[in-house]
């Protein structure tokens, strides 16, 4: 498929008014108009769509079409490098995350990040946890201890390490690391967890624990997910939505993407069409 | 079928998985077609040979299942694709049973033609004619990926209920005006309610198919026009 056949066709899914279990599902962020900007290039057009509290939304679309680009619009991290900058809204409990005087550092702990390959710090495992509470909170010794092993017992990390907390975070496998980051990323009590491609340098074996985790971690998040495994996605998300060229094909809940898309352009990356 | 995949040998799984769907099809309706035949002109080594023919019918039933499952755990489809698979498995098991039901009645021509004939014979082939063209156009509609044409099928299976209603009726008449008949009606009664199956199955195929074109179910109630179900049968000597 040529890009000059593709055209900016958003199909969006009625709102959800209710969960399965009959709660109704409440919008955490709220992505409105969003464009990004790589110098003068724009990687983003007008990208509108919801990100539902305790829910997995994964982001799918062939490399460079932008999933990753907006996941890193969701807690500013982009800041870190000149040249790059968003425009339009992204609305958390009604407060514009992209607005200008907000402390980047308090958005990033309310919205956590992890990444593709593992980065625990050089540190002890007990540190790599407690580095990021002891940021933004000063806590007596045993409620730190509390914290650490809180985290870890999230992610299904602490019987395999509650014996050795003061080696390195380095020597663990590869998905423990990522098991460590996501502890790390949770320890600091984050409200959305945005996760970058979390399990494409892990093994299928560590790769369902992280899916199993993600699906334990929603009853207490929000969660974005990148992934360019469809099985991932369709396993482990709530809703999807599809990129292409930086724009937002279709959203919608993830059945009904991976049974009956309504846009072409879904249908065939999906189905492994997209030339 | 939709555009090609990258991966060229899962358009070519695909459309084998199509061809075989097709020839179970057309399998299905000439062994309907020579069941009635061996009715008519009471050959039996026809029926014969319908009886044996049906094994391959089966056959073509375990392959079209061998490919399903292993386009299923291989290709892990989703979509149309997934669709395409998951109907022509359910397709696959309604030929399957017409090719019992073609069976069927030849196995049952082959009692009938040691018995006298009997008049209402005559309606059997009526019968077949419009369950084969029911097979026949859902076949098509089939290989066409055509939602309205499957859906006229859906439609078009009262006609079917009718003519077994309705035959039904007649055998009862002639069995209870002349007890010697009895042996071959009920044989005919059997085959009558075997061929009126063979449309459910062809309506089964058309939702199928209506399923795979537009992703959603055909929900709304199918018109039904057999009623012998619900008739209470007593002797006019009796009333």
């Amino acid at each position: 498929m040529s890009p000059a056949s593709v055209r900016p066709v958003v199909s969006v899914s009625p709102p959800v008014v209710a969960r399965p279990d009959g709660q109704p599902v409440q919008q955490k962020v709220s992505i409105r108009n969003v464009e990004f900007f790589y110098g003068t290039f724009k990687a983003l057009k007008s990208i509108t769509m919801p990100l539902h509290d305790r829910r997995v939304t994964a982001f799918i679309g062939p490399s460079g079409c932008g999933k990753s680009t907006l996941l890193r619009v969701l807690n500013r991290i982009y800041e870190l490098y000149p040249g790059q900058r968003a425009t339009g809204e992204v609305i958390m409990d009604g407060q514009n995350i992209l607005s200008q005087g907000l402390d980047l550092n308090l958005l990033r702990a309310r919205i956590g990040m992890v990444f593709q390959k593992p980065t625990p710090f050089p540190m002890s495992i007990y540190d790599n946890i407690a580095f990021g509470i002891r940021l933004y909170e000063k806590l007596p010794r045993h409620e730190l201890d509390e914290r650490v092993e809180h985290a870890l017992r999230r992610v299904a990390l602490w019987d395999e390490v509650k014996d050795k907390l003061t080696q390195s975070g380095l020597g663990l496998s590869g998905g423990q690391q990522q098991r460590l980051c996501i502890a790390r990323a949770v320890a600091v009590r984050p409200e959305v967890l945005l996760l970058d491609e979390p399990a494409s340098a892990l093994d299928p074996i560590s790769t369902q624990r992280i899916e199993e985790l993600i699906a334990e971690l929603k009853a207490d998040y929000c969660i974005a997910i990148v992934t360019h495994n469809m099985q991932q996605a369709a396993r482990s998300s709530d809703y999807t939505a599809f990129m292409y060229l930086g724009e937002l094909i279709e959203f919608g809940e993830t059945e009904r993407i991976f049974t009956r898309p309504t846009e072409k352009h879904t249908e065939d990356y999906i189905t492994g069409r997209f030339g | 079928m939709a555009s090609e995949h990258i991966a060229r040998a899962y358009d070519e799984e695909l459309r084998k998985l199509n061809n075989t769907v097709a020839e179970m099809g057309g399998l299905a309706e000439s062994q309907l077609g020579a069941a009635i035949e061996a009715v008519m002109t009471r050959d039996t080594e026809l029926a014969v040979r319908v009886v044996e023919g049906d094994e391959k019918v089966d056959e073509l039933e375990r392959d079209l299942d061998n490919q399903a499952i292993r386009l299923l755990a291989l290709r892990q489809p989703v979509a149309r694709d997934l669709r395409e698979i998951f109907s022509a498995l359910k397709i696959g098991s309604d030929l399957e049973r017409i090719g019992d039901y073609a069976a069927n009645v030849a196995k049952r021509s082959i009692a009938l033609s040691q018995t006298p004939a009997v008049r209402p014979v005559s309606a059997l082939p009526r019968m077949a004619h419009v369950a084969q063209l029911l097979i026949k156009d859902v076949l098509d509609a089939y290989v066409e990926r055509d939602a309205d044409k499957a859906y006229a099928v859906w439609m078009r299976d009262t006609e079917l209920d009718e003519m077994y209603s309705s035959l039904f009726r007649e055998l009862l008449t002639y069995m209870m005006e002349d007890s010697r008949s009895i042996g071959a009606c009920s044989h005919l009664l059997f085959m009558a309610k075997n061929i009126e199956r063979i449309g459910d199955h062809a309506t089964n195929i058309a939702e199928n198919l209506y399923y795979l074109v537009n992703g959603t179910p055909l929900e709304q109630a199918r018109p039904k026009g057999d009623i012998s179900s619900l008739e209470v049968v007593t002797r006019a000597d009796t009333r």
